[in-house]
């Protein structure tokens, strides 16, 4: 369904377009408010973000997408919520689960210790026919820093490009290219580590 | 020469396409002599592909905002 279509559903008020609407882009707009306001205020954001989007449903002109739109009004509705104590990029890390691919993988010439095994899955869809994956994933991605998983949501799941998620979060190139890199290594450490156990 | 560590610190920017000319040079050459590091990246292209398939839930939750948002959007003037 294109945008166009959407739209004309959205603005007739028809209650399975903002179905769609929802399933499709909240978790991407929860990943901006977090970013932006952190855990404990991001869903009240999004809530008066779609408030927002219902408000000015009719203004929408589709010279950005739709996806676009929606997520520069929750990125809007968190800077004003936020005011004047915007917060720091923070570039510490914490612990996830399983680690990540650290220092202690490799010899002091940098050559691979412990190399990656290969696989048993070889597709996406293999690996999440695996229930115990798909929780040990999930458990993965709430341990990371606000900012490292909403990066991640934004560009694996969301589909974002860099320069999007810079201009949205207002992070520097390459704070998100740090941000990514950690949540990705994490993820990676996690399904290492269900391939080599069977287990989470 | 790049050592694998190396590598891997450059692996983000390779899946986003986001090495210079000359990094996508060293790292290629890398890979073509490095089973481990070919095996990784795939792996790490996996991992993405994981992430994108990854189902999201709460559908119950969905519902009930979608009722509401297209409630709101009906009673606009």
């Amino acid at each position: 369904m294109t945008d166009t279509d959407l739209l004309k559903r959205l603005l007739a008020g028809e209650q399975k377009a903002f179905r769609e609407l929802v399933a499709t882009y909240q978790g991407a707009m929860r990943a901006v408010a977090y970013a932006i306001v952190g855990s404990r205020n991001a869903d009240e954001v999004v809530q008066d973000a779609w408030l927002a989007v219902v408000r000015s449903l009719d203004g929408f002109q589709g010279r950005a997408s739709l996806k676009t739109w929606l997520l520069t009004i929750t990125a809007n509705t968190a800077k004003t919520r936020l005011k004047h104590n915007r917060r720091e990029v923070l570039l510490d890390d914490l612990p996830a689960p399983h680690g990540s691919i650290g220092d202690e993988r490799f010899s002091e010439n940098g050559h691979w210790l412990l190399a990656p095994h290969a696989w048993h899955h070889d597709s996406p869809d293999a690996l999440l026919t695996e229930d115990e994956l798909r929780e040990c994933l999930e458990k993965t991605l709430a341990s990371l820093p606000e900012q490292q998983g909403s990066v991640l949501h934004l560009r694996e799941r969301a589909g974002l490009e860099l320069e999007e998620i810079c201009n949205l979060l207002q992070v520097s190139a390459s704070n998100v290219r740090v941000l990514l890199h950690r949540a990705r290594l994490k993820v990676y450490a996690t399904l290492e580590h269900f391939e080599e156990t069977g287990q989470c | 020469m790049l050592s694998c560590k190396e590598l891997v610190a450059l692996s983000s920017d390779l899946l986003d396409a986001r090495l210079s000319l000359r990094q996508r040079v060293v790292v290629r050459l890398h890979l073509a002599m490095c089973y481990r590091c070919r095996r990784f990246i795939r792996q790490m292209r996996l991992s993405q592909g994981v992430l994108r398939q990854l189902p999201q839930g709460q559908s119950a939750e969905l519902d009930a905002l979608a009722a509401r948002l297209a409630e709101l959007r009906r009673q606009q003037p």
